[in-house]
C-alpha cells in the first residue's frame, strides 16, 4: 500500500479511494452543480468556486523582492519606459503561467513529478536544483521584506519572523485545500494596498498616458539599467510560479473543462498584480521627481524616505504592503517547495491531506520558511547580497525551465486533446528570446561594462 | 452529475468513506484524479538529439551565467 492510502477502502471496483480524494470530490461537486445551473450570478458563483491558482500565483510574485525591485525602479527612472514595460513582463507571465494551467488540468499532476517521470532523474534533479536553490533564496528575501516592514513600526526582528511563521501555520490548520486557498487569497488581497499609496502621491497621469503610449522617457543604456530591467523581469516570471500553478491546479482538481476559467483566474491575477506594481512605481516615483535617494534595497527605507511626501500614514501603508508581500509570498513559495518534494519524492502531496497523512508534506512546508526565517535572524549574514542576486538568478534560470514546460504541453502522450495551439508556442518562444537576451545583456554589462559605454557614445 | 448528492462535510473527518461514498467519489472525480490512479508512473519519453542539445545548451548558459551573477554580487557587497 502506498503512503497516504492508510485511511483507503476498496470500491466494488477494486479501486482505492483516500481522504484526500473525498475532499476533492467535495470541491468537483460543488463546481459541477454550478456548472449546471443557469444565469449570471451561477456563472459568477463557478467563477468564484474555480478561480485561485492563478491569482494566488501573480500576486504571490508580488513578494518582497519584487516590490523592492519596483520601488526602485520608481525611486532610481520616475515615470518612464518601465511603466509600459512592468505591463509587459505581466504579459508574459501570462502566457506562460497558462501553459501550466493546461498541463495540470490535462495531466492531472504536478510540474516536478511530470518532469523527472517523463524525462528520467537526471534532467528531473537539474529542474529541482534549480527550484530549490531558488525557493530558498526567495524564501529569505521574504522574511527580510517582512523584518524590515513590521520594522518600520518598532517591532522586532524575532517578533516579525515570528508572526509571519504564525500566519502561515493559521493558513495550514483546516488541512483542507479550498479553505487555504481561500485564506491565503484574502491575504493576497492586501498587496492592492500600493494603489492608495500611489494615489497618495499624487503621480502626474498625463506623464503615465505619455509613458504608456510611447515608452518615454528612455533610461540610460548603463550596468545599474539593466539590473532594474533584470530585476523586474525577475519580479514577475520565476520558475517557482511554474511548479506553484501546475501543482495547485492538480490540487484544486480543475480538469480539462476548467481550463476557460483558469486563464480567466490567470489574467486576473496578472491585472491585479500589474496593478499592485504599478501602484509601487507609481507611489515612489516622487522620490525620482525630488531628487531623493534610496541608497539600498530595504523596505523602511524606502517607507521612510515617502514619509515627507505621501504623510505617516501613506508610508505606513507602504510598509504594510511589504510585510504582506513577504508573507504572501512564504505561504506560496513554501507549498511550491513542498508540492515539488512530495511529487519527486512519491509522498502523499495536497494541502487536503491530514496531519497524520501529510507529515512530510507539512514538515517540507514549514520547515523551508521556518529555516529562512531563521537565517534572516543571525546577525552580520550578508542578506543584501541575496536580496541583489534573487530576481536576477531567476531570470537566468527561467529559459530552461520553460523549455521543459514547452516539451510537456506540446507532448500529444500526455496532453491528449488539449496540445499546445501554435500561438501559445510562438508566445512562449518569443518570451525565452526575450529572457535569454536580457540575461545575455547583462552578462555583457558584468563583463564589458565599457560596452555600454562605447555605444552611448556612438 | 447533476443528481449527486453531497453527503455533509462534517462527516468527513469523522469516519473513513464507507462503499457508497467512495462509489459517489468515483462518479464525482475523473478516473486519473484519484491518488491511487496518480500513483501510477508516467511513461518515459526519449529526448531527441536537438533537444538535448538545446538542453545541454541551456544548462551551460545558466551555470555560466550564476557565476556572473555571483561574482559581481560578491564584488558589490564586498
Amino acid at each position: 500500500m502506498q503512503p497516504g492510502q492508510e485511511r483507503s477502502v476498496a470500491t466494488p471496483g477494486d479501486v482505492l479511494v483516500t481522504h484526500e480524494d473525498l475532499d476533492r470530490a467535495f470541491d468537483r461537486a460543488r463546481v459541477s452543480a454550478a456548472r449546471h445551473r443557469r444565469g449570471f450570478s451561477s456563472r459568477v458563483w463557478l467563477l468564484w468556486l474555480l478561480i485561485g491558482p492563478g491569482i494566488l500565483v501573480m500576486l504571490g510574485e508580488n513578494d518582497g523582492p519584487s516590490m523592492l525591485s519596483y520601488a526602485a525602479t520608481g525611486a532610481k527612472f520616475g515615470v518612464g519606459f518601465f511603466v509600459p514595460f512592468v505591463i509587459l513582463t505581466f504579459a508574459m507571465a501570462l502566457v506562460v503561467q497558462e501553459m501550466t494551467v493546461r498541463l495540470g488540468a490535462a495531466t492531472h499532476r504536478g510540474h516536478a513529478e511530470l518532469i523527472f517521470e517523463r524525462f528520467g532523474p537526471f534532467w528531473g534533479w537539474f529542474s529541482m536544483i534549480d527550484l530549490t536553490i531558488g525557493n530558498f533564496l526567495t524564501l529569505i528575501t521574504e522574511f527580510i521584506a517582512i523584518r524590515a516592514g513590521l520594522g518600520f513600526f518598532g517591532i522586532p526582528p524575532w517578533a516579525a519572523v515570528l508572526i509571519a511563521l504564525a500566519i502561515l501555520y493559521f493558513a495550514l490548520l483546516s488541512h483542507r485545500y479550498w479553505t487555504w486557498e481561500r485564506v491565503t487569497l484574502a491575504a493576497a488581497a492586501f498587496n492592492l494596498i500600493f494603489i492608495p499609496v500611489a494615489l497618495m502621491a499624487h503621480p502626474s497621469w498625463s506623464a503615465v498616458g505619455h509613458a504608456l503610449v510611447t515608452w518615454k522617457p528612455l533610461p540610460p543604456l548603463s550596468k545599474d539599467t539593466v539590473l532594474i530591467i533584470l530585476s523586474d523581469i525577475g519580479a514577475t516570471v520565476t520558475p517557482w510560479m511554474l511548479f506553484f500553478q501546475q501543482s495547485a491546479t492538480v490540487d484544486k482538481g480543475l480538469t480539462t473543462r476548467d481550463i476557460h476559467f483558469g486563464r480567466i483566474d490567470t489574467l486576473l491575477g496578472a491585472a491585479l498584480a500589474a496593478a499592485a506594481a504599478l501602484g509601487a512605481i507609481l507611489a515612489t516615483a516622487p522620490l525620482f521627481a525630488h531628487q531623493m535617494s534610496t541608497a539600498n534595497y530595504e523596505a523602511a527605507q524606502f517607507a521612510q524616505a515617502l514619509e515627507p511626501i505621501i504623510g505617516r500614514f501613506g508610508a505606513a501603508l507602504f510598509a504594510l504592503g511589504m510585510v504582506e508581500a513577504g508573507i504572501v509570498a512564504s505561504i506560496t513559495i513554501s507549498t511550491s517547495s513542498a508540492y515539488a518534494f512530495g511529487e519527486v519524492a512519491r509522498r502523499p502531496h495536497s494541502l487536503n491531506l491530514p496531519i497524520g497523512e501529510g507529515k512530510s508534506f507539512y514538515s517540507v512546508l514549514f520547515l523551508c520558511a521556518a529555516a529562512a526565517a531563521g537565517i534572516v535572524l543571525i546577525p552580520g549574514l550578508p542578506l543584501v547580497f541575496v536580496v541583489l542576486v534573487v530576481n536576477v538568478v531567476a531570470v537566468l534560470a527561467m529559459p530552461p525551465a520553460l523549455f521543459f514546460l514547452y516539451l510537456l504541453v506540446n507532448d500529444k502522450e500526455i496532453m491528449g486533446e488539449v496540445p499546445s495551439p501554435r500561438w501559445a508556442n510562438a508566445l512562449a518562444a518569443a518570451v525565452v528570446v526575450l529572457l535569454t537576451a536580457a540575461g545575455v545583456l547583462y552578462g555583457v554589462s558584468v563583463v564589458a561594462p565599457g560596452a555600454f559605454a562605447w555605444l552611448g557614445a556612438r | 452529475m447533476t443528481d449527486l448528492k453531497l453527503p455533509h462535510e462534517h462527516h468527513r473527518h469523522e469516519h473513513v468513506a464507507g462503499p457508497a461514498e467512495a462509489s459517489w467519489i468515483l462518479s464525482t472525480l475523473e478516473r486519473d484524479q484519484l491518488v491511487v490512479e496518480k500513483n501510477a508512473p508516467v511513461p518515459r519519453r526519449r529526448l531527441r538529439g536537438a533537444e538535448l542539445l538545446l538542453l545541454w545548451a541551456l544548462r551551460i548558459y545558466l551555470l555560466f551565467m550564476l557565476a556572473v551573477v555571483f561574482w559581481q554580487a560578491w564584488t558589490a557587497t564586498h
